[in-house]
């Protein structure tokens, strides 16, 4: 019942995005339609034409009044196929338009959703909306103006049918609804099955995955044999959903060419009759079965429509309800203009709830002198990550207030704040695109020398330049062409091109062995000189180079100092840092 | 994803030979396929049959004034409609079931060469080209089984079958209408050629679309990071753009091609009434005949148009079948040779490398010349910068690969001569990063030996000191592994790897440590397990930190493809400066 509901309030929002998008490219829209009821007149036209011929016939008349009738014919013809080609071409281009356009609103929409809808949204969910939703919706706009022009062919139809000759048409008439009704029901039963189909083909491409991705494990104990059962037990489910849709292809499709000539057979033997009486002539009765021959294909895709419309409107008002999402930080109305400093940070008292109410940070104070550094050492989950990304405002702070020399940074323009405060992530995301271009994105207007010295900052200049193409080397997929320590140095010279107030620094090197952290030492020391840096770091060897550390537990900053102090004067953080150290066997 | 295809390297020049080479996959599918098409065809013929009762419902019944008649003729008609009726659905289903068997068969031949296929073909190729062949390639032939044979059948006996039909009413007036379908034949071609080239666009296009998307999904916390929204979704609006033109050129194609089908088909009808309509004035044609092949023409331009569609669907097909049967022709390197023994049991463990050779590419030389001998039980560590080769030596002991040059043994015999499934029971591998299979964690722990009961798991966890761990899990040894995404840290990973390791029982074992941290309490677990899994057994670790090097029996550095010290830990730290350095550089990352 809910369900049920649920699913109408669905169509409603997708119907009326749906209406609203045919609205906003009405020009096009309009064009389309004209041209599918140009198409629509002369289809109509034609059986009636080709009835007048054999009238004529029948009647013994000249082929000299055969030819006008025939030549009209060929007009109407040509005028048929200049409506097909508008509604066609002015159909794809409103679905297209609108389909490109929606996806354009729908990325930037998704480039300014804020970290805490990014963290419980997958990337797949978001694709969809993007890819085949669209898809969805597209194939339905592009429908909608022959529908709508078949709609009005089928009324019109049975009209001229009934005006002929009311049993007879009426009968005929019946196959409108018959074709109708089984052409629905059939996409209906096979739109289940292709998802379902769809499902399974994705499962088994898993398995593919999985195999191929852990071929080692798969060949180091020779369990090819398991891995091969696994496949040919996912290729059976294959078959058997396929053949679910075959079942369904089997049962209909035969249908929608018994149903018409059903059709003909009723007006053989009921307008046979009526020929025979009189009441019709032999002419009107080949019209019949023109006009029962030219309504298969439109009776056909209206089903089709019909049975789809409800996906694409459920597709819709999932699109719908992402575009509606508002981001969660936004812009303040009146920024500030950020004071000259450097890069002074203090949390006023500070506590952080994510939406599900989870509190990860009670009431922290904290102050980073401008130019300083600050390691931030705690377990996982005691919020450690948190304090970092509230700096940015990748969230922002549920009370209390976090100023950059001496602004709130809620009253600073984002971009403002955000070209002072760089954030090299644990995970260094690279672009697929040159590593200049990589490095570039810290600063679009950056010149060429900046680039430069900003890897050289990030010790980075060596490496690049040992690349057969240097700075213009294409970075694979994610950075699959660099090492994880070279990622990890474009990814700060990406962060320090702006030369950015403040650096944070998250937890940058947890995943790379010691060999490779040596290497990136070096580049943090160059690139904290002097500037505010906050770094997540688990290495001692990290830590003695910041000038304090926070030490943090549940939420709430229990120490803060040199390094060296706390290890004396704080018996947990020796303790937490040693389990992470060495742990002895 | 769909498109990630490699672009059409393979030209599909010789049809005949793919069709015969992928009917040989299937030799018992041959009845089946021959019933379908019989069944098909009975369905086609019926039909056709149709407009002949009509005529003879209009000349001898209609003309001659005979209700009777008519009413006689539109019962066998209906009579007629219900054969047609199951022999259609029967034809649908009957070709399905080919189609589709084909299918099953076909992706398990295809997975099993891919299985047997050596690391060195995996390492050359792309993983998502591997992947694609399975899904991508052989769903655009499920296309073609599925819905695609059904329609080319049909769809060509329905043409063959109006065309005999139209000659057999009338010779003249057929060869009228052909004369148009030549026209129309002619425009499909061009049509073709057309709608093709655009869509390769669109595929094309549809491709950076997703790239692009995907990158601005997965990269967002960066972008927003160094405020990039701007420079984003204009990137993607061009990207966005290149799309809709590439779909409005396929638009326009199809904006032409058929008006113009439409306009020829009411030229054929219109040529058709004219000579038919002279033909019955001048009496040599009843006005039954002209109805009927009225009827007939109805019948014939839809199946063409529908047979150059399926005719794209065959193609891509065809295309998909050449790429499946290049990866079937792939060798096999690393195959268990003929006369191949067991290796005598229990399995000692020594493992040796004989001035082994091995390269990835012509040219450049991974390992030069390497001897290395471990005992029984022993513990080797191998340490040495990216690249040195160190991993190269665990992957020849695993026999991913065969040496160029020299010989690997265990127990002193050549790992070529002994069969791949003894050699599997001898040696485990534990990857850098604890690999999981979709499945539960009993099946992942249990899976050199998936008949295992839960008794020896537990015993393996006991044994591991880390079944408590599995306890403390909601669903125990049920717990699906990959639902959710990662639900299992890399620790944890870890801890499963090894459990897999020790339930396999090998006598040598090779391990590439992980670089990563793990949490602290992980750690400890997982030190724990690994000392009770390498107890008494021969092991090579692949080690990245300063402790695997120090618990080692010897330590061996590896530079450049050769070994360049060789002692203890203790030993190495006195002797090679190399070394030293290397220690170094761990103590300052570790303390």
């Amino acid at each position: 019942m809910v369900e049920d509901q649920s699913r109408l309030a669905d169509l409603r929002v997708g119907i009326s995005l749906l209406w609203r998008v045919a609205l906003r490219y009405r020009g096009v829209a309009a064009m389309s339609i004209v041209g599918a009821l140009i198409w629509m007149a002369m289809v109509i036209l034609v059986p009636y034409l080709v009835g007048s011929v054999i009238d004529l016939v029948v009647g013994r008349a000249e082929m000299s009044d055969i030819w006008p009738v025939l030549g009209l014919m060929v007009i109407a013809g040509a005028i048929q196929a200049v409506g097909i080609s508008l509604r066609r071409y002015y159909g794809f281009k409103m679905s297209y338009r609108a389909e490109a356009d929606l996806r354009n609103n729908i990325f930037t929409h998704i480039q300014r959703l804020a970290f805490s809808f990014h963290d419980v949204t997958s990337t797949g969910e978001l694709m969809a909306r993007a890819s085949s939703d669209l898809s969805q919706l597209r194939l339905i706009l592009a429908m909608a103006p022959i529908t709508s022009a078949n709609l009005v062919m089928f009324v019109v139809v049975a009209i001229v049918l009934i005006i002929i000759d009311p049993v007879l048409g009426l009968t005929a008439s019946l196959m409108v609804p018959a074709l109708l009704f089984t052409s629905a029901r059939f996409a209906s039963k096979v739109v289940g099955f292709s998802f379902d189909l769809q499902q399974r083909l994705s499962e088994l491409s898993h398995v593919v995955e999985e195999t191929v991705s852990g071929i080692e494990v798969v060949k180091s104990y020779g369990q090819e044999a398991q891995q091969q059962a696994r496949l040919d037990d996912k290729a059976e489910t294959i078959y058997d959903a396929a053949m679910g849709m075959a079942k369904q292809r089997a049962i209909y499709r035969p249908f929608f060419e018994i149903i018409p000539a059903l059709g003909t057979v009723a007006v053989l033997a009921l307008g046979g009759v009526r020929v025979v009486d009189g009441a019709i002539t032999f002419g009107e009765f080949v019209s019949f079965t023109q006009y029962l021959a030219v309504m298969v294909l439109p009776l056909l895709i209206t089903g089709w429509f019909f049975a789809n419309l409800p996906r694409s409107a459920a597709a819709a008002s999932r699109i719908d309800a992402l575009l509606e999402t508002a981001p969660d930080i936004r812009e303040p109305e009146h920024p500030v203009r950020l004071k000259p400093g450097h890069g002074e940070v203090v949390f006023d008292d500070v506590s952080f709830a994510y939406p599900d109410g989870t509190t990860v940070l009670h009431n922290v104070d904290l102050r980073i002198p401008g130019g300083s550094s600050v390691g931030l050492v705690g377990a996982t989950g005691s919020g450690k990550s948190t304090i970092a990304h509230l700096i940015p405002r990748f969230y922002d702070v549920t009370s209390g207030s976090i100023t950059l020399d001496g602004v709130d940074v809620r009253d600073l323009a984002l971009d403002d704040l955000r070209s002072e405060v760089s954030v090299v992530f644990q995970e260094s995301y690279l672009f697929s695109a040159s590593i200049e271009e990589n490095i570039r994105v810290g600063d679009p207007m950056a010149s060429d020398k900046r680039i430069r010295s900003a890897a050289r900052l990030a010790k980075a200049h060596e490496f690049i330049c040992g690349f057969d193409d240097g700075y213009a080397t294409v970075v694979g997929e994610r950075g699959s062409t660099l090492s994880g320590g070279q990622r990890q140095r474009v990814s700060l010279a990406r962060g320090v091109v702006r030369d950015p107030r403040v650096l944070i620094l998250d937890d940058a090197t947890s995943s790379v062995d010691a060999i490779v952290e040596a290497e990136i030492q070096e580049a943090l020391r160059q690139v904290m000189a002097g500037r505010t840096t906050v770094i997540i770091a688990h290495r001692t060897s990290t830590l003695a180079l910041v000038d304090n550390v926070a030490f943090i537990e549940d939420g709430h900053v229990v120490a803060f100092g040199p390094h060296h102090e706390l290890l004396e004067e704080v018996p947990r953080y020796a303790a937490v840092l040693a389990t992470g150290a060495e742990v002895d066997a | 994803m769909k498109y990630m295809g490699s672009a059409g390297d393979y030209r599909v020049d010789r049809p005949g030979r793919l069709v015969t080479r992928a009917a040989r996959l299937a030799p018992d599918l041959k009845w089946q396929f021959i019933g379908a098409i019989a069944v098909a065809s009975v369905a086609t013929l019926v039909r056709l049959v149709g407009p002949l009762i009509i005529r003879g419902g209009i000349d001898d019944g209609i003309t001659e004034g005979d209700k009777r008649t008519i009413i006689v003729a539109a019962a066998i008609y209906v009579g007629l409609l219900v054969v047609q009726y199951f022999a259609s659905a029967a034809a649908q289903w009957s070709v399905a079931i080919v189609g589709e068997r084909y299918l099953v068969r076909l992706r398990s031949v295809v997975f099993g060469r891919l299985l047997r296929l050596d690391m060195g073909f995996y390492s050359r190729s792309k993983s998502g080209v591997l992947v694609s062949r399975m899904t991508s390639d052989i769903e655009s032939l499920q296309e073609f089984a599925s819905d695609g044979a059904v329609l080319a059948l049909t769809n060509l006996l329905t043409v063959v079958g109006v065309a005999f039909a139209l000659v057999l009413v009338d010779w003249q007036m057929a060869f009228t209408v052909f004369a148009v379908v030549f026209v129309l034949a002619g425009v499909t071609v061009l049509f073709q050629r057309q709608a093709r080239r655009a869509y390769d666009q669109v595929r094309e296009q549809i491709g950076s679309v997703l790239a692009t998307l995907q990158e601005g999904i997965t990269g967002v916390r960066v972008v927003q990071a160094f405020t990039q929204e701007d420079a984003q979704a204009s990137t993607f609006g061009r990207v966005n753009e290149r799309y809709f033109e590439a779909n409005m050129a396929a638009a326009r194609a199809i904006s032409w091609y058929f008006p113009v089908v439409a306009f020829l088909r009411i030229i054929a009808l219109a040529a058709a009434l004219g000579i038919g309509a002279s033909r019955v004035l001048n009496g040599t044609m009843t006005i039954g005949t002209l109805v009927a092949f009225l009827l007939y023409l109805d019948w014939f331009f839809q199946p063409i148009i529908n047979l150059s569609n399926v005719y794209n669907l065959l193609q891509s097909a065809l295309a998909a079948i050449a790429k499946l049967f290049e990866l079937m022709d792939e060798k096999v390197v690393v195959d268990d040779k003929q006369g191949a023994f067991d290796l005598s049991e229990p399995v000692s463990g020594s493992v040796a490398l004989e001035t082994v050779s091995f390269s990835y590419e012509p040219n450049t030389m991974v390992l030069d010349a390497v001897s290395v001998i471990v005992g029984a039980g022993e513990r080797v560590a191998i340490v040495g910068e990216t690249g040195s080769g160190k991993s190269t030596i665990a992957k020849l002991i695993m026999r991913f690969y065969d040496p160029e040059s020299g010989v690997v043994a265990i127990d002193g015999n050549d790992l070529r001569d002994i069969t791949e499934r003894s050699r599997t029971g001898a040696l485990a591998l534990i990857p850098q990063d604890g690999f999981l299979f979709a499945g539960t964690l009993r099946d992942n722990i249990a899976y050199a030996d998936p008949g295992a009961p839960d008794e020896a798991v537990w015993n393996v966890l006991r044994a591991m000191g880390i079944d408590h761990w599995v306890r403390s899990l909601p669903e125990g040894l049920d717990t699906e592994v990959r639902e959710r995404g990662g639900r299992f840290s890399a620790g944890e990973r870890q801890l499963v790897a090894l459990a897999r390791a020790f339930l396999s029982d090998p006598s040598i074992i090779v391990l590439d440590e992980a670089t990563s941290n793990l949490d602290p309490e992980t750690e400890i677990q997982v030190e724990g397990a690994l000392r009770v899994l390498l107890a008494g057994r021969t092991s090579v670790v692949i080690a990245h930190r300063l402790r695997s090097a120090e618990r080692a029996d010897r330590v061996i550095m590896v530079d450049g493809g050769r070994i360049i010290a060789e002692g203890t830990h203790s030993e190495l730290v006195e002797s090679s400066p190399r070394y030293k350095e290397l220690v170094e550089v761990w103590q300052r990352g570790a303390k």
